[in-house]
């Protein structure tokens, strides 16, 4: 749901994540975490809700 | 007092000459049709007229949120970096009512305590000031001693005239404008200015027996009958162009660095009194909405001479549930005539 | 309704009675609170009463005795909704129900009427109503100056209510809420959407009168204003106003009635109920569920699961 809200006020779809893994899916959380690294560092640096201070 | 004219086109091309040399802040349409006051770029946008800007100019000298200094713990010890400074910059459009509150503001950030942000900002600042030719049903400046045509608190007064704008210099700041561009300026003109009527129609709230009725009454059962319907929000004291309170923070990401900042603050907010402790003083709506009304029609001139309110209409336009400090002042006067309503 | 407000006050059934009173100037009306049934007669109904004025009975909950309030199609909602989260009981509560075809927007009536008359009377005519003045008629139809989210109506008389006041609304309700407000921006690109919100939140004072007019809002102590935990900080820039507002649209998600009260309150024109709209919209396509408030014992959607829920995260 919050995943959705993000996307409608533009955020890039993928900026964030969720997934279920449990700690005995040891190669899907491998995998996961690795899909996501590379997702996200070709959607590049987050623009939005930077830290402005 | 030099008084001078400038044609509508010459105002525009002074409004672009300005856009481009020094900042220019004016009031502008934003693409949903609300009138802001902001940096503008393009002087082709700036209203020449307009009734009533939704929010004042009072964040161009006291901004929502304003960064005061950066601190830094390192092997030297204790760096503060300050953050004080601002650029030049020339407000135009901005209505006698808004040069009122600023004026008004004066005593409060530059009077007994000098505040170095605010005396900047407004050190840095020229104002352009422009006459009411329509004012907006929900005005009601003269209840404070002035009109939709006074100058005062403008470096440069404009009055609609004729085709153009009669340019009443008022201050050195002003001399100098007009000698930066003294090509687009002409002699003042015979043509009558267009404020001189409408000085009639803006309404005129009566104030009597307000002041002394709030000087010896502290508890009215009067504002038992206003509170309730209080949302609590900070709607009046934001869009008000004189309410001036602020909290600070320090504000860390939990290292040896952050900064210091201060942000608006409302006394309509539950923790506005709040103390260390968890005593607070106005502990209720009732509390709280008879702080705003008692600070703008008492304290303020308690305090400085100076009118609290300046008549713009903002809060009671932007009330959700229509508390109206017009009703107030006449609820007040009956009330000090009659002993109640 | 005067007279049902001065009854229920004569005897006794309630001490209170929330509804509207005459505003300053045609186009306002403003809350009033009677408790002598003498002044029922202050009380008015017309196409200005646009408050909601439930979120009142969260000041009213641990007094004595029992208040009534007025309540439109889509103000019942919200009573449901505090009726099921446990903020008021029912039995404190005397609701009169109203009828509504629909409020009218003040910004787009303004130019139109003279501020300084008051409507005397209000005849519902076709499309739209007609304002009766001492000084004559203002004719207005839905379409040119009602209220945007009149446009989605799907509760023209309210869904809970004790006694009704006057004869039901024949307008129709929309079943089918097209959500064409939220899927106009859904269709933007995403350049275009964050530009979009950026602009808007831009605007954002951070006065707090979206949350203090909601009455999903009842926390006692808003986590906004808990500045020390430093989860939002109080300074109003871009990158806050955005936490801000997407933080308080997913604290109320699944108990938003979508009454409108926060976009009408913003002072400064933001498109908030679009925001809650969404989850709204989301709530419905994940979980088919029906706007919350609808029925008093309806389901606490964000609050239980079922082993049918969608996986998007498996």
């Amino acid at each position: 749901m919050f995943k959705r809200l993000l996307e409608f006020v533009g955020f890039e779809p993928g900026r964030l994540s969720a997934r279920w893994i449990s700690g005995s899916e040891g190669a899907k959380f491998a995998a996961t975490a690795q899909k996501i690294t590379d997702h996200t560092r070709a959607l590049g640096p987050n623009t939005k809700m930077r830290d402005e201070n | 007092m030099e008084k001078l004219f400038i044609s509508r086109d010459s105002l525009k091309k002074l409004l672009d000459r300005l856009a481009r040399n020094l900042n220019l802040v004016a009031p502008v349409k934003d693409p949903e049709g609300i009138i802001m006051f902001g940096p503008v770029a393009d002087a082709g946008q700036v209203l020449l007229e307009y009734q009533n800007s939704t929010l004042p100019p009072k964040s161009f000298f006291f901004p929502q949120t304003e960064r005061l200094f950066k601190f830094s713990y390192g092997q030297e010890g204790m760096a503060l970096e300050d953050m004080c400074g601002s650029d030049k910059r020339v407000l135009f459009g901005v209505h006698p009512c808004d040069l009122k509150s600023i004026l008004s503001l004066d005593p409060v950030f530059a009077g007994a305590y000098k505040d170095p942000y605010y005396i900047n900002k407004r050190e840095n600042s020229a104002i352009i000031g422009l006459a009411c030719s329509n004012p907006s049903p929900g005005c009601f400046c003269a209840t404070f001693g002035f009109g939709p045509d006074d100058g005062e608190g403008s470096d440069i007064m404009l009055t609609p005239s004729g085709k153009g704008f009669d340019a009443d210099v008022l201050t050195d700041k002003g001399q100098e404008i007009v000698a930066s561009y003294k090509d687009l300026f002409e002699k003042a003109g015979d043509s009558p200015r267009i404020a001189g009527e409408t000085r009639l129609t803006v309404k005129k709230l009566d104030l009597t027996g307000i002041k002394e009725l709030l000087d010896g009454n502290f508890e009215l059962e009067y504002w038992n009958q206003v509170f309730e319907k209080c949302l609590g929000c900070g709607i009046c004291t934001y869009v008000c162009p004189t309410c001036h309170c602020f909290d600070i923070y320090d504000s860390s990401k939990g290292g040896c660095d952050g900064e210091r900042y201060r942000s608006w603050d409302s006394c309509m907010f539950t923790h506005f009194t709040m103390m260390a402790g968890g005593h607070n003083p106005r502990p209720s709506k009732k509390e709280r909405v008879r702080n705003r009304f008692m600070h703008k029609l008492k304290y303020h001139i308690d305090r400085y001479g100076l009118a609290g309110c300046v008549g713009c209409g903002r809060c009671v336009k932007s009330c959700p549930v229509n508390i109206d400090i017009r009703r107030i002042i006449s609820d007040l006067g009956e009330v000090s005539r009659n002993g109640q309503l | 309704m005067r007279e049902i407000a001065r009854d229920l006050l004569e005897s006794g059934q309630v001490n209170l009675v929330i509804g509207y009173g005459r505003g300053t100037g045609i186009l306002r009306t403003t809350p009033v609170f009677i408790r002598k049934p003498s002044d029922a007669g202050q009380l008015v109904y017309n196409p200005l009463c646009g408050n909601n004025l439930v979120k009142y009975l969260l000041d009213q909950r641990n007094k004595e005795g029992r208040a009534a309030v007025c309540v439109k199609g889509c103000d019942s909602r919200a009573v449901n909704r505090l009726i099921q989260d446990r903020q008021i009981d029912r039995e404190k509560v005397y609701i009169i129900g109203l009828p509504c075809g629909g409020i009218l927007d003040p910004d787009r009536v303004e130019g139109a009427v003279d501020p300084g008359e008051e409507i005397k009377e209000t005849v519902i005519s076709g499309e739209g109503y007609d304002l009766i003045t001492a000084a004559g008629k203002y004719s207005f139809t839905m379409a040119g100056a009602g209220s945007e989210k009149c446009s989605t109506c799907q509760n023209h008389n309210p869904v809970v209510y004790d006694v009704m006041a006057g004869d039901p609304s024949d307008t129709p309700d929309i079943k089918d809420d097209g959500f064409d407000d939220v899927r106009k921006i859904e269709e933007m690109t995403v350049e275009q959407k964050s530009a979009y919100w950026d602009r808007q939140f831009s605007r954002c004072l951070r006065c707090y009168a979206c949350r203090n007019s909601c009455t999903a809002c009842s926390c006692r102590e808003c986590v906004f204003d808990q500045v020390n935990t430093g989860w939002v900080s109080r300074s109003s820039n871009l990158s806050e106003n955005t936490a801000f507002h997407l933080i308080r649209a997913f604290h109320v998600a699944g108990r938003c009635v979508d009454c409108g009260e926060c976009e009408r309150v913003c002072p400064v024109g933001i498109p908030l109920r679009v925001l809650n709209r969404k989850i709204l919209m989301d709530l419905k396509d994940l979980f088919n569920t029906a706007t919350p408030g609808l029925t008093p014992d309806g389901e606490r959607v964000l609050g239980q699961f079922s082993a049918d829920d969608p996986e998007e995260f498996m």
